[in-house]
């Protein structure tokens, strides 16, 4: 192990041992039957144009190479794969990564969109994660905001010069805790609270998944840095194919 | 199956899919029964609808599919984190002083829970727990290829549908070379703390990845030689629809109406 793999991992111990009080959890998917009809309209109506402009551009890929759909549907087979395995943890709860933000440095934020919902109708129907309602909710939160918001914090932080690693980590980081928080903002908006309406609301369901989520946000950033760093060792040519830029 | 897990893994579900008594339904027939029945318990928002919902669609699951209970109870464990954390949050309310029925006072606000605010907690859980079940009539019975083929035939573009079909075969594959790797790295210790285990998970990712690349270009090429020219085509087995069971289903959801209305 490296240095700095020491480092990263010991920061991660000792987050863990922090969140050891915290039960078994997942991801945030909105499980089914949570949201009223109306909400997963309309959600899925706000996530409509950005998986249209995600088809286009799967569609324009495909016209140029043939092979990239056994690629595109590899990456998104791997997408599934990491957000289904066990992270470790000290607790021995269950919990999972998104992948959203690893995948969408990978694959860009548009191909991930659109394989996106294809992943969460797959991790609704063979894990029981999420719902075919709240399908629209879940993809505009995980599959939309989580990694435009990761594509573009990872932009920046490479304008910014900002070391690689930790560009990778507050890529991944960040996207995860801005799902948590688009999350809760759909449930906000579905239950305001009796009294202060749905800025209340917000704060309480932030304040209920924020002992799993914080630090899963963090081991997740954790994580997909150790996943980088093992890519660039092996994988550069393969890294290079997929169009993921070397800063 | 070697690694079918208890927590509901991802082959647990497609194993009990593809052996349940149901398979042999139409699967377009399950599409509508399922998702329509998820609209009618939560159009009707009220308890008995829910529990109505849950023990019936459970019953289906468990007696004609032949899914034993104790699985299908433990699958029902698998949203309870979400269920737990989202109801507390929806039943408490935050004040500056304390009210309501039971209250827990905090240095800056106070939580408190009111009988309506609990009572609306419940039934929200209780209907989501409705519509879960309904959602597990079509998880639990229809293998995901088999929903494809329905996506197919309502027109989803075909593109699409060929990344679906190519996905749920990719994902198994990747979940075996996952697991060869995953003991690998359990015999030489690599899970032997948290640290260890953490690296041996990114490598394991890392690779996983490699590994999925290199694949991809194999069945790439395997598939061009076999005259793939972007369309790929299944042998579907053909399980017709009856019109009974659609006579059933909407006499199930007539009587659901009725009885929302009945209890309002």
């Amino acid at each position: 192990m490296t240095k700095k793999e020491r480092k990263l991992v010991s920061l991660a111990v000792s987050l863990a041992l922090a969140a050891g009080t915290v039960p078994a959890a997942g991801a945030m998917h909105i499980m089914e039957g949570y949201l009223p009809p109306m909400m997963c309209a309309v959600w899925g109506v706000i996530a409509l144009p950005f998986l249209i402009a995600g088809f286009f551009s799967i569609k324009r890929t495909l016209a140029h190479d043939r092979r990239a759909i056994t690629l595109l549907a590899m990456s998104a087979a791997f997408i599934f794969v990491i957000s289904s395995l066990k992270i470790p943890s000290v607790t021995g709860s269950c919990s999972h990564m998104t992948g959203t933000g690893l995948g969408a440095m990978l694959f860009g934020p548009s191909a991930v969109s659109i394989l996106g919902v294809i992943v969460l109708l797959f991790q609704a129907i063979l894990l029981a994660h999420g719902g075919l309602t709240t399908l629209g909710a879940n993809t505009f939160s995980m599959a939309v905001a989580g990694p435009f918001v990761s594509y573009g914090i990872y932009k920046l932080c490479q304008k910014l010069k900002v070391n690689r690693h930790v560009s990778i980590f507050l890529a991944a980081c960040l996207g995860d805790l801005l799902t948590y928080c688009v999350t809760s903002f759909q449930l906000a908006l579905a239950y305001p609270a009796a009294e202060g309406g749905m800025a209340v609301s917000v704060v309480k369901f932030l304040g209920v998944f924020a002992p799993t989520q914080l630090p899963l946000a963090v081991l997740e950033g954790i994580l997909t840095v150790i996943v980088m760093i093992a890519l660039e060792s092996y994988a550069r040519p393969e890294l290079r194919a997929l169009g993921f830029e070397e800063g | 199956m070697a690694h079918t897990h208890k927590h509901a893994g991802v082959r647990a579900i497609d194993a009990f899919a593809y052996a349940s008594g149901l398979n042999g339904w139409n699967p377009t027939f399950k599409v509508v029964l399922s998702v329509g029945t998820i609209l009618v318990c939560l159009a009707a928002d009220c308890v008995p609808v829910s529990l109505a919902v849950i023990l019936s669609m459970g019953a289906l699951i468990v007696r004609r599919g032949g899914l034993p209970l104790h699985d299908y109870i433990g699958l029902l464990g698998v949203p309870l984190a979400f269920l737990l954390l989202s109801g507390a949050a929806v039943a408490a309310q935050i004040t500056s002083g304390p009210t309501g029925d039971w209250n827990l006072v905090l240095p800056w606000f106070s939580v408190c829970v009111t009988r309506a605010s609990l009572r609306f907690a419940l039934g929200l859980t209780l209907k989501a727990l409705g519509a879960v079940s309904a959602m597990y009539l079509l998880a639990l019975s229809t293998p995901a290829g088999e929903l494809t083929s329905v996506l197919r035939r309502a027109h989803l573009p075909g593109i699409l549908v060929e990344l679906m079909y190519l996905i749920y075969r990719f994902i198994f594959i990747l979940l075996d070379t996952h697991a060869r790797m995953k003991d690998a790295a359990e015999s030489r210790l690599g899970d032997r703390d948290f640290r260890t285990a953490c690296r041996s998970f990114g490598q394991t990712a890392g690779n996983l990845l490699l590994i999925a690349l290199k694949k991809s270009g194999a069945y790439y090429d395997a598939m061009t030689a076999r005259c793939y020219d972007g369309g790929l085509a299944f042998w579907e087995e053909e399980k017709p629809f009856r019109p009974v069971q659609a006579a059933a289903a909407l006499a199930y959801w007539a009587a659901l109406v009725v009885l929302a209305l009945a209890v309002r």
